[in-house]
């Protein structure tokens, strides 16, 4: 593979495609440089998102139909978050790769959040670790309050256990079944009692609540609380392989390769630092195998963020891209259940699939551009997506195509496929085609 | 010549035209293309928002109705009465000859264990037929979907509607969704997939397995436009949306469509504010619309080939909220009808208004129970292939 087929492949996967105009950056570059450059944008410290107000309709004097207003009110803020993140894994300026963590973990780590203020925090959670150190970013979700409300922890009490938690963080999060008994699940929920959180979306501990007997638990004994549990989980060799095997899923095949994520769990078993095992993947050489490039399917928010970065929509109608998400099947901040989207083929029916391929078109068309299209579209009763009002900016894309003519394919679809199209002379309509491709479903 | 000669010849000379290259290159493009239906129908109805089943099917026999409801309690001289115990909401009089012909089956008290009060969650329960203890992420029908195989059209199970619903993926198989047969067709019909070519997908089972359902759903389209035009519906529609898909489904069916399963969904049943109009605007579009189904199916004499299934994913709170709506609940009525029910009538005695859990009804009858008896006795499948393990059959179909 060449080194350009290389860069490509990487920011694929590890980002969400590259805009014309990065790509005329990286096409300069050695392939180490580019991959050099990727994490170096990590190091720039990620801004902090602010939180909004998030309106008070717990309280209990207040009448339903206030209620209703404020949860609708309260509906419109997490969809900001979740907007505004989509925005970012689109930005040029953001780092791709820490986006694409932060979306990878908010799959593995999958909560439904229906507060604004808990949603930018548990962002901002994931955002500071998700390159950083396994054992942090863990305790930090066990700490973090969306999920202690989505699986139970409030009401885990000394005197009437909750094992939710307790048993999903060991079977989806760390360990997966059949390393662990139910009694653990019993004992770990015990050690995690007390574990809640405020009114204000702080971490909050509750002593009067917290069982500070003996547990047993995989093996040891003590008075142990949620970071001991943590702790000895990670103790078991099975946790490594774990987290391996889902970031092996994910990022290189979905066929996975056991003799692999066995050699990736040893390194990654000495210090869970999550940036060297994605470090140690993408320098690798099986990471550019045939077999391991072109075959995987984005997910919608892979989709819809990379169309918009490729195209550099500058603009674009915050409820369009929600209608988008529900529409293809993944809304940010509300996945199906705590084991996340199942992924690959699970994104595509005949719906979604010809929603997808209808996608850059209707970007297009709503970035009032004149030329006829998409005519299809225009009796098309998703009026919604007319509403995306979308501002682009064309410009990079044809000077990519003015300073390298034959490159867009290669920078739009994935290095192995190719759709045979005829192309048009002109850049935009030339992009459209491609993007319109099923070829451009997958990375 | 015989209709359904004709239909397939103005079927193949219409795509033979039009025709991608896609399909060209394609070895299924013919496979499914002259389809005729065999086999039963189900037509599954979902009533989104959970409907408040004690509002729908009103115990108005029963004191601690009427005193857990002051207001939003239906007065007993409005009941239609079915027996001396329950009877039917007044906008639902539709039904009631259905009931009084036979044709229809009341379960009571139908719902699950440790029953969840989520919208979102308990609806995916439902639809995926899994324990509440569980997460799966294949629907039933999906899964049924799974057992019959290969040999079935990609619209051998058919929503109503823009997209689909977890109930109608499998594992290896989709159910196939479609609101309007005129959009379909117009959105496969278009420049940019016309020039496209599946004969470089070897090795990359994900872009091949994009080009099959691209292949599949230009075919559906096709023939379920043609489909869509054989038959006009005679009965009287209400307006809205749930009467068009009904009548749709009706002109599928009578058209004699390779579909078997059927799914289509009314929302709004959320009540919790000022529930009286709204249920009852929602009950009527919804008795009006199945009436009207089942008058085309029985013009056509096929009622008794097919099985209409109600449900919600769940009731509501036995007492009234202050303000005049009702709380999620957890068991809930479901429906059947057709024109072959064993046992019609009430399946089961009322829900008991006494022992509540939390305020909530206890539920009688597993949803699974009702899958099991529409997978096994209706449509000839495996339900415990499907559920994961056996749930008694209901022996009413």
């Amino acid at each position: 593979m060449t080194d350009h087929a290389k860069t490509h492949h990487l920011y694929r996967r590890a980002g969400f495609g590259l805009a014309p105009q990065e790509w005329l950056k990286l096409r300069e570059m050695t392939f180490k440089d580019a991959l050099e450059d990727l994490f170096a944008r990590t190091q720039v410290p990620a801004g902090v998102l602010k939180a909004g107000e998030t309106p008070d309709y717990t309280r209990k004097n207040i009448s339903p139909k206030e209620r209703m207003e404020l949860q609708k009110q309260e509906r419109q803020n997490v969809a900001l978050v979740n907007v505004n993140w989509v925005k970012r894994m689109a930005a040029q300026k953001e780092s791709a790769l820490l986006e694409k963590m932060c979306l990878f973990w908010h799959g593995h780590f999958a909560c439904e959040t229906k507060f604004s203020l808990l949603a930018t925090k548990q962002l901002n959670t994931l955002r500071a670790h998700a390159l950083g150190n396994f054992r942090e970013l863990l305790l930090a979700i066990a700490r973090d309050p969306s999920m202690i409300r989505y699986l139970n922890n409030q009401q885990n009490k000394k005197l009437s256990p909750n094992e939710n938690f307790a048993r999903e963080v060991m079977e989806l999060f760390t360990l997966g079944r059949g390393n662990y008994t139910e009694t653990d699940v019993k004992e770990a929920a015990r050690a995690f009692t007390g574990w809640s959180s405020n009114k204000t979306g702080e971490f909050f501990f509750r002593p009067r609540l917290h069982d500070y007997g003996t547990k047993t638990f995989l093996g040891k004994t003590g008075d142990f609380d949620g970071a001991d549990i943590i702790d000895i989980i990670l103790e078991q060799p099975a946790a490594a392989e774990f987290i391996c095997r889902k970031v092996y899923r994910y990022f290189v095949n979905e066929k996975v390769d056991e003799a692999r994520v066995q050699e990736l769990a040893d390194a990654f078993r000495k210090d869970y630092d999550i940036g060297q095992l994605m470090r140690t993947i993408f320098s690798s050489d099986w990471f550019y195998d045939g077999e391991n490039v072109g075959n995987r399917i984005k997910s919608p928010v892979e989709l819809v963020a990379g169309i918009m970065r490729q195209l550099n929509v500058r603009e674009i109608a915050p409820q369009g891209i929600i209608i988008l998400q529900q529409a293809l099947g993944q809304v940010l901040f509300r996945p199906p259940n705590v084991a996340g989207w199942p992924g690959g083929r699970y994104w595509i029916d005949n719906s979604t699939l010809l929603l997808r391929l209808n996608l850059a078109a209707a970007i297009f068309q709503a970035g009032e551009f004149n030329f006829e299209l998409a005519p299809e579209l225009e009796q098309e009763n998703k009026r919604q997506l007319k509403r995306l009002a979308a501002v682009m900016d064309l410009e990079p894309l044809k000077q990519l195509v003015a300073t390298s003519p034959g490159e867009l394919p290669e920078l739009l679809l994935a290095a192995t496929s190719s759709p045979n199209l005829k192309l048009s002379p002109a850049p935009d309509l030339q992009a459209l085609q491609l993007m319109s491709s099923p070829e451009y479903q997958i990375c | 010549m015989k209709r359904r000669d004709f239909l397939r010849n103005s079927t193949l000379a219409s795509t033979a035209i039009l025709t991608p290259n896609f399909l060209k290159s394609s070895a299924i493009a013919s496979a499914t293309r002259l389809a005729s239906r065999s086999g039963k129908i189900l037509i599954v109805l979902q009533l989104s928002g959970g409907n408040d089943g004690l509002n729908t099917v009103i115990p108005f026999g029963d004191d601690l109705y009427y005193q857990n409801r002051p207001i939003l309690g239906i007065p007993k001289n409005e009941v239609l009465r079915l027996n001396d115990h329950q009877g039917l909401h007044p906008e639902l009089s539709p039904l009631r000859k259905l009931y009084d012909r036979g044709e229809m089956t009341i379960i009571n008290s139908v719902g699950y264990p440790n029953p969840d009060r989520s919208h979102f969650r308990s609806m995916d329960i439902w639809q995926t037929g899994s324990p509440a203890t569980e997460n799966w992420s294949t629907g039933w029908i999906g899964r049924h979907l799974d057992n019959v195989g290969t040999g079935k059209p990609t619209y051998h199970a058919l929503e109503v509607d823009d997209g689909l619903s977890l109930a109608m993926k499998g594992a290896t198989r989709t159910g196939f969704a479609m609101s309007q047969p005129e959009r379909l067709r117009r959105a496969v019909r278009n420049q940019r997939l016309h020039g496209l070519k599946a004969d470089h997908t070897a090795g990359n089972p994900s872009l091949a397995y994009l080009y099959k359902t691209l292949t599949e759903t230009t075919e559906a389209a096709g023939y379920l436009f043609e489909q869509s035009k054989v038959k006009n519906a005679t009965a009287e529609y209400p307006k809205g949306a749930f009467g068009k898909d009904l009548k749709q489904i009706a002109e599928l069916i009578t058209a004699d469509t390779a579909t078997n399963i059927y799914y289509a969904s009314l929302g709004g049943f959320d009540t919790h504010v000022q529930q009286r109009n709204r249920q009852q605007r929602l009950l009527a579009q919804y008795a009006q619309s199945v009436s009207a189904l089942v008058e085309d199916l029985k013009a056509n004499n096929l009622f008794d080939d097919v099985l209409i299934m109600t449900f919600s994913e769940f009731g509501r709170r036995l007492k009234q909220n202050a303000s005049g709506g009702t709380d999620h609940g957890t068991a809930n009525n479901v429906f059947l009808m057709g024109g072959k029910l064993k046992a019609a009538g009430f399946y089961n005695p009322a829900p008991d208004l006494t022992t509540l859990d939390n305020g909530d009804l206890i539920h009688q009858v597993d949803f699974r129970r009702c899958y099991a008896t529409l997978i096994d006795d209706w449509l000839e499948g495996n339900s415990m292939a499907v559920l994961g393990q056996q749930f008694a059959s209901l022996g009413v179909v």
